[in-house]
């Protein structure tokens, strides 16, 4: 390279230096492009490649959650049919604290009694608080026309399922290590709120409180289920989240043909459609690096 | 070469005095050199509070503080169109032949650039900062300069990572763009006469207290410092929002006496501040090119600065001790500039400064940027909507209507407004000072006082 630069009208002409100092370098107009330029670009340099088989038994969490919420809506519209009454809804909240209850206790790490205690206590006064609640929510949508609580819920619904957090979960479990982000929360909200809006359409405040139990139950808590179940074993989570497909499958088909086809177009669009297409376009990824990046700071900033 | 025609400059941006800042004292300093090289130069920026309309600075520099309000730092309102009556008044009556546009930022700049290409004038770029590609902000930004530059006739950098940066982010040939950094006002920024005792080690900071200038760096190195070297005291002159953080700093770690936080130091006395330290301390982020050290260099203080964007060139390696953007690594060097400080003599660093920087230089060089400019070809509406279509699938064709739409205006106003309507201001030429370098130089920090 040092040959080929200095080699013009004279052989003693000093080598073009990446220098502003000096004025004008001898030889060299200011617009000379050397050799060395962007040599020390760098490009893409913190892209992961991916391989299509993980992504795809990745996104089998996110049809997972799909079919959860769509189980949730199904109990919905059977209670608003009154097709369930409210000793079963009842009966349904007590089976899945239950099992949600003992999946937590068999793949918890860190447990001691007193941890125990303290979620025990928590979830009585949840238990509580919706009750005594309960008379709220059953009037409070009285004066709203139905088709607009319908429409909201579908919105809250499909905003909650944008925003959702895949990979953990808003209520953390002891020994998570992110804390909830602006977006989970705000999902974790709207899903609140359309099972309020829901809830207010029912007969009896004794079906608002079931309905409301069941509904909290399964949004702030079924994240924190799968999540364990995850991180105890793979497998497990594969197996059971199978296992929810075809049952939610199975009872949407029951509900609904025109439903059953639109859930089943989802799933196969996010678990086999969705990881092809970000593989293919991941090869368009250009990330440019190089001196002109604003530092990063190594430590942290504690105010 | 005593037969170059003499060119008529119009620089725009929206950064002028009576802001001070990097961009603002370039165009300054490079105006008033290039009308000492004979060459007629108006500089066109938005108004300032009050300070609206026609004004004069020094060596007849003329200012249009045209009437638009700043609406968002510094910036004003960008309204495409709006600004093509007013740029075509100032274009025609003071019969300019190439427009110079500072500072990818400012929105006047880029409005005044993409008018003068379609009424036909050669445009020059100048381009101050650096700018990263990732973060949503910057994406617009690129793409907003992308714009600019596609029909831009030379650009100018200040150094040569600004170069690649800005060949990089606007697509442009390397061929077209031309490096040429900034300098100093030597005559301003003297050293005192006599050395300062080495008894007592002063670092002095000037800043901005902002994230990007490393303030937070700054709250790291100061304690560490104070307890390694125990004859060291800091001087910080400057304010921000991160002025906070330092007081906090100061009184966690009790260094009342050792730290002085002098607030912000105006333009003029940046000098005195300078004058009373040994070592100066630059912790920026990110720097196209970092004129705070030529300053203190100037003043034949020793630099210590980390290694980001285009500081390594600015200075050479005896001037300057780097370090990398991280506290101990700092630490280090502020160590090292300590052990060098007895062979440093202020006096030669001075003169040294006045060889390697000069406006005058700039000035000359620029002249040849626009001389290249001025030999460009003209082309027509056509062949300069070719160049907009490669920016992009949709941006492309979207630049190409906006160009359109700009034109058709454009010759609207000629309709409605002739040219030979349009009154020429007779070019007046002031007393010229004598051609001697020395009162060149004193005349030019004159003004500044």
């Amino acid at each position: 390279m040092e040959a080929s630069i200095g080699r013009r009208s004279s052989p003693t002409q000093p080598k073009w230096r990446k220098v502003a100092y000096g004025g004008m370098q001898p030889g060299f107009q200011d617009n000379h492009t050397d050799e060395s330029f962007l040599e020390d670009m760098i490009m893409n340099a913190s892209v992961v490649k991916r391989d299509l088989l993980k992504v795809m038994l990745d996104s089998v969490s996110i049809s997972q959650y799909v079919c959860i919420v769509a189980l949730v809506v199904l109990v919905w519209t059977y209670t608003l049919r009154s097709s369930f009454n409210e000793n079963s809804l009842m009966l349904l909240d007590i089976i899945l604290l239950g099992a949600g209850f003992f999946v937590f206790l068999l793949t918890a790490e860190m447990l001691s009694f007193d941890l125990l205690l303290s979620y025990v206590l928590k979830i009585f006064f949840f238990i509580t608080g919706v009750y005594f609640l309960s008379p709220i929510y059953h009037t409070l949508t009285r004066s709203i026309s139905s088709d607009s609580i319908w429409a909201l819920t579908a919105s809250l619904l499909v905003l909650h399922l944008f925003l959702h957090n895949y990979s953990g979960s808003t209520v953390k479990a002891p020994g998570a290590l992110e804390n909830p982000t602006f977006t989970s929360n705000i999902s974790l909200n709207a899903s609140i709120v359309a099972s309020l809006l829901i809830a207010s359409r029912l007969p009896s405040r004794l079906h608002v409180f079931a309905i409301v139990l069941f509904s909290l139950q399964v949004f702030l808590f079924a994240p924190l289920v799968s999540y364990c179940i995850k991180k105890c074993s793979f497998r497990l989570h594969l197996c059971f989240s199978f296992g929810l497909m075809a049952a939610t499958l199975f009872f949407v088909y029951r509900l609904h043909g025109l439903l059953f086809v639109l859930l089943s177009g989802i799933l196969v669009f996010v678990n086999l459609l969705g990881p092809y297409w970000l593989i293919r376009i991941q090869e368009y990824k250009f990330e440019i690096n190089g001196p002109w990046d604003e530092a990063k700071l190594c430590f942290n900033i504690t105010e | 070469m005593s037969k170059q025609e003499k060119h008529k400059i119009l620089m725009v941006s929206d950064f002028f005095y009576p802001n001070f800042g990097g961009v603002e004292s370039h165009i300054y300093y490079l105006s008033q050199c290039l009308i000492k090289l004979g060459h007629k130069v108006v500089v066109m920026t938005h108004a300032y509070q009050n300070r609206s309309g026609v004004r004069y600075m020094t060596g007849g520099l003329k200012v249009y503080y045209v009437p638009w309000k700043p609406f968002l730092m510094q910036n004003t309102l960008p309204t495409f169109y709006g600004t093509l009556p007013i740029i075509r008044t100032i274009l025609i009556q003071e019969k300019i032949s190439l427009v110079h546009g500072h500072q990818a930022f400012s929105t006047l700049c880029h409005e005044a650039l993409m008018h003068a290409r379609t009424m036909g004038y050669k445009v020059v770029f100048t381009d101050h900062s650096l700018y990263g590609f990732g973060d949503v902000e910057s994406i617009h930004m690129n793409k907003v300069l992308q714009f600019t530059l596609a029909d831009v006739t030379q650009a100018i950098c200040v150094s040569h990572t600004s170069k690649e940066n800005t060949v990089l982010r606007s697509g442009l040939p390397p061929e077209k763009v031309f490096v040429i950094p900034n300098a100093v006002d030597t005559a301003m920024f003297k050293p005192v006469p006599e050395r300062l005792s080495n008894h007592e080690i002063v670092i002095v900071v000037i800043s901005r207290l902002v994230y990007r200038k490393g303030a937070d760096l700054l709250v790291e190195v100061i304690p560490k410092v104070c307890r390694l070297h125990p004859n060291v005291r800091f001087i910080i002159g400057g304010d921000g929002p991160k002025r906070v953080r330092l007081e906090e700093m100061r009184e966690k770690h009790s260094l009342q006496d050792r730290v002085g936080m002098l607030g912000a130091v105006p333009h003029a006395k940046v000098q005195s501040v300078l004058i009373t330290g040994h070592i100066f301390l630059n912790s920026s982020l990110t720097e196209a090119f970092c004129i705070a050290i030529l300053e203190a260099a100037s003043c034949g203080l020793l630099t210590v600065s980390t290694r980001v964007g285009g500081v390594p060139e600015v200075l050479p390696d005896d001037m300057v001790v780097l370090a990398e953007p991280d506290p101990n690594d700092m630490v280090q060097a502020i160590t090292k500039a300590i052990h060098i400080l007895p062979q440093i003599d202020p006096q030669e660093m001075h003169t040294r400064m006045k060889t390697l920087y000069s406006w005058h230089d700039v000035a000359r060089r620029t002249e040849i940027v626009y001389d290249c400019a001025l030999r460009c070809s003209s082309q027509n509406l056509l062949e300069r909507l070719s160049r907009y279509l490669p920016c992009g699938a949709w941006a492309g064709k979207l630049f190409c209507l906006v160009m359109i739409i700009d034109f058709l205006f454009w010759r609207l106003l000629q309709l409605w407004q002739p040219d030979s309507n349009i009154e020429v201001v007779p070019d007046i030429h002031l007393t010229n000072h004598p051609r001697d370098k020395k009162s060149q130089d004193s005349n030019m920090y004159d003004h500044l006082r």
